[in-house]
């Protein structure tokens, strides 16, 4: 009895394994993509037999995203492409770094975590062509080198990530029917913003719905509100110095930009269920109050990403639509953008992981996944035709349309700033617990302690 | 005359009630998460599960047909239809009465059914209690959505096997899923086996075999239960990648079995140690091994104690996911498991919490049926030790 038993799971076990060989989206030869890139790519490199491991964060839906692209990569190359994702990437990709037992490629959602293990050896250095080409066909080219290039163990700087997908977080999404039902205009500066902010307030409407809940990691979307209103209230130069901690965190300038979200967030006026509803929604549940009957706010300021927590048969465009979260008229800093992206390192040198970072820089492997969802590129020569649907298209011209772009600057900061004071400071001021001051001078502190 | 004793205490009420109160108490969560396994995610996250059971006052958001359905009747540009069955978000709400309606978000109950409303764009709209409408302009309707209209209506309870399709049925998920079933077993049943074994020879002889250092070796025992399995993750998997065991089903086998060790030879020396000591005396003295004892005599006697903590490790090891993340899910990502299986599903930002409900309530059925199975010879092997 036992012995049939485990011959049925030997043999289920087996036979799960075999089905893998995935079919591609998008035939070759067909639409408006850049085919050239594809066969040029197929016919200068074969990898057939061998095998490549990519290990990322994206699961469910992003995760057969990523896969058919890699498929493109198998149908050129004949490499056997394995995709793995975990909801703790991070944590995961450390152990298996230190223990030996590294994929070949892994994706990094924060530069910060990519350049420790740059430090500790653990990453193999990408190669000068690989930066001169993404000086040369990114936009704003040398800023992505730079926040892919980091010291090796020994010291020198390097290139060791490679930024494919790119997320902007300087959006504020609203219903334009309930725009259009009060009469209201999308406001081109922050002036106009907080007039319409008051204006709301006025009419008996709530205009923010803001959320800071993210289980282990609550607080992060109030460093997002932060940073943005940095690039708004401060010149560039000014924010990398902070992010690099060579201006102190509890500066006037920070403490203003944090009071700058105080007087959105702090205000029972101005947020749906009250400024102590703030610290505790989840920031997944929290952008569902647009489209509530009747409306619980009008406005929601977050990442490019939101949509996939609209509720069901949301179409972004219609439904729902976004503008760029607008930067003061009177501080002249231009339109500063606030983003993120995931970079690729090898982690476990082999030749098809170099192939694969140079299949990736092939147009069409940014093209495929942008005319399916969810992705943006800087990448100058794709056809931006090919977006899924407008709202992309959309975002992709405020990317490339940034007088000045700057990185997630809590993704740069070390992880127990970054991914632990900073989170919980915003908390604590976001709850009222504590002044912007006190929180400051916190986190400060804190980042004194790693040093 | 109350304490007269065989008569039945005035407070047994008392107890009973207090009983079928902590009963509740701990199905309640359970009660939960099964309800809204059966709701769609934006229920859950408008309503509480609680609520799921009754009809409730719900102002829903539909749209008519679009621009395209309209027809031309002596000269008028009319849509007509009914607006649950135009919008696929109105689907099954069919019977609910409205009761009031609007078509700005300024005020969505400012009309009462059969009312018509002047639209913004130009033109009427007149809706029934049935959801019938009728759209009327003297102008060609435009755009490329149909007009928005908040509806207020007693909405009867509703639920949804879709939860359940999409962690079973939906694409591969069947096969992954299956998969992944079949790759848990794989891990479960020999890490829940091999420690018994182990720990039942271990056991035994700190139980009853005298040699020098075996308090020591006892305390030492017990020393270990409280270091936490975290600190032996990254040193462990360097010793198996070291000694070529590297990621995969033997792997977490050594891990699961060491890291349950401590408490299985605890749990069971401290059974065994009960046993009665004629027994035992009196097997020597028939010239009966060592072997023999343990075999004939404290194997049988511990079938309660095996069987109790065979179910820990059981449930343990199958609700695991940081062991097997560790030691047995490689980059292929070919030996996936269930709990791997269902974080998966929660997509990259998680807070799927109808998927988690449904997935929680899969996972569940295997360990429900083991404990079901083995409370059977839990109570046999209990009656055996007792009536001697």
């Amino acid at each position: 009895m036992k012995s049939t038993f485990y011959a049925g799971v030997a043999a289920a076990a087996l036979t799960a394994g075999m089905a893998q060989a995935q079919e591609l989206v998008f035939t070759p030869g067909e639409g408006d993509f850049n085919w050239d890139s594809y066969n040029s790519f197929a016919d200068a490199n074969d990898y057939s037999g061998q095998q490549v491991t990519v290990f990322g964060p994206w699961l469910g839906p992003d995760q057969e995203l990523v896969e058919s692209v890699l498929a493109y990569f198998n149908a050129a190359t004949g490499a056997d492409v394995r995709y793995t994702g975990s909801d703790s990437f991070e944590q995961q990709i450390v152990v298996d770094a230190e223990a030996g037992s590294a994929p070949n490629v892994a994706v990094f959602p924060q530069p910060g975590l990519a350049a420790d293990m740059a430090s500790r050896g653990f990453l193999t250095p990408l190669g000068e062509d690989t930066g001169e080409w993404v000086a040369e066909n990114y936009a704003a080219g040398q800023s992505w080198v730079d926040l892919g290039t980091y010291a090796g163990p020994d010291g020198n700087d390097d290139l060791y990530g490679f930024f494919y997908k790119v997320d902007v977080k300087s959006l504020v999404w609203y219903v334009p029917e309930n725009f259009e039902d009060f009469g209201y205009e999308i406001p081109q500066s922050m002036e106009e913003l907080k007039a319409l902010t008051d204006q709301m307030v006025a009419d008996g409407e709530t205009p923010w719905c803001i959320g800071l809940g993210s289980g282990g990691a609550t607080g992060w979307p109030a460093t997002d509100w932060v940073e943005d209103l940095m690039l708004r209230t401060q010149e560039p130069a000014v924010y990398d110095a902070w992010v690099a901690n060579e201006m102190p965190f509890d500066d006037p300038a920070v403490v203003a930009a944090i009071e700058e979200f105080g007087y959105f967030a702090l205000n029972d006026d101005y947020v749906a269920g009250g400024s102590d509803a703030v610290a505790s929604t989840d920031f997944r549940d929290s952008p569902k109050g647009l489209f509530s009957a009747p409306p619980q706010c009008m406005m929601h300021r977050q990442a490019s990403f939101i949509p996939a927590f609209f509720p069901e048969g949301t179409e972004v465009g219609v439904d729902v639509d976004f503008f760029y979260f607008p930067a003061y008229e009177e501080k002249d800093l231009g339109s500063p953008v606030l983003g993120a992206g995931t970079l690729w390192a090898i982690t476990n040198d082999s030749p098809v992981a170099h192939g694969l970072i140079d299949f990736l820089q092939t147009p069409i492997a940014h093209e495929l996944w942008m005319a399916q969802q969810g992705f943006l590129t800087p990448h100058s020569g794709v056809n931006t035709e090919l977006y899924a649907n407008a709202a992309l298209r959309g975002m992709g011209e405020i990317l490339l349309g940034a007088t000045t772009f700057r990185f997630d600057g809590s993704d740069l900061m070390p992880g127990g700033v970054g991914a632990g004071s900073f989170w919980t400071g915003m908390v604590d001021y976001a709850s009222g617990a504590k002044s912007a001051e006190e929180v400051a001078s916190e986190i400060q502190s804190s980042w004194d302690a790693l040093k | 005359m109350d304490n007269i004793a065989g008569k039945k205490s005035s407070l047994t009420w008392a107890v009973h009630i207090s009983v079928a109160l902590l009963v509740l108490l701990w199905l309640l969560p359970t009660i939960g998460l099964f309800v809204s396994s059966f709701r769609t995610a934006d229920q859950i996250s408008s309503t509480g599960w609680w609520k799921a059971l009754f009809p409730t006052e719900q102002t829903l958001t539909l749209r008519t047909k679009t621009a395209e359905a309209q027809t031309q009747e002596n000269g008028v540009y009319v849509i007509e239809g009914n607006i649950y069955e135009d919008d696929p978000a109105g689907e099954g709400k069919g019977e609910a009465d409205i009761t009031s309606w609007g078509i700005s978000s300024r005020d969505v109950s400012a009309f009462a059914p059969g009312d018509t409303a002047e639209l913004r764009g130009g033109g009427t709209l007149t809706l029934e209690a049935s959801g019938a409408y009728r759209m009327e302009s003297v102008e060609e309707f435009s755009g490329s959505r149909g007009q928005r209209v908040f509806v207020t209506a007693e909405v009867p309870p509703e639920f949804t096997l879709e939860n359940y399709e999409t962690v079973l049925l939906s694409g591969n998920a069947t096969d992954s899923m299956a998969k992944a079933f079949f790759n848990t077993l794989t891990v479960t049943i020999p890490a829940t086996i091999i420690p018994i074994l182990i720990a039942a020879f271990a056991a035994y002889a700190l139980a009853w075999m005298d040699f020098p250092g075996r308090a020591l070796l006892i305390a030492f025992v017990v020393a270990l239960l409280v270091v936490p399995l975290q600190l032996a993750l990254i040193p462990l998997l360097k010793l198996h990648l070291g000694i070529g065991i590297g990621k995969g089903y033997l792997g977490v086998w050594l891990a699961h079995t060491g890291f349950g060790m401590p408490l299985a030879v605890y749990l069971l020396r401290n059974y065994m140690v009960g046993l009665p000591r004629d027994i035992i005396e009196n097997a020597r003295v028939d010239g009966a091994t060592e072997f023999q004892i343990f075999v004939r005599i404290i194997l049988p006697l511990s079938f309660p104690a095996l069987a109790s903590f065979a179910i820990f490790q059981f449930l343990w090891t199958w609700n695991d996911l940081l062991v097997a993340i560790v030691f047995l899910i490689d980059a292929t990502g070919d030996t996936t498991v269930m709990t791997r299986q269902i974080v998966e599903l929660l997509g990259t930002r998680g807070g799927n919490w109808e998927i988690l409900a449904t997935a929680a309530f899969v996972s569940i059925a295997v360990p429900l049926l083991v404990f079901f199975a083995m409370q059977k010879y839990l109570v046999r092997g209990l009656l055996a030790g007792s009536v001697k």
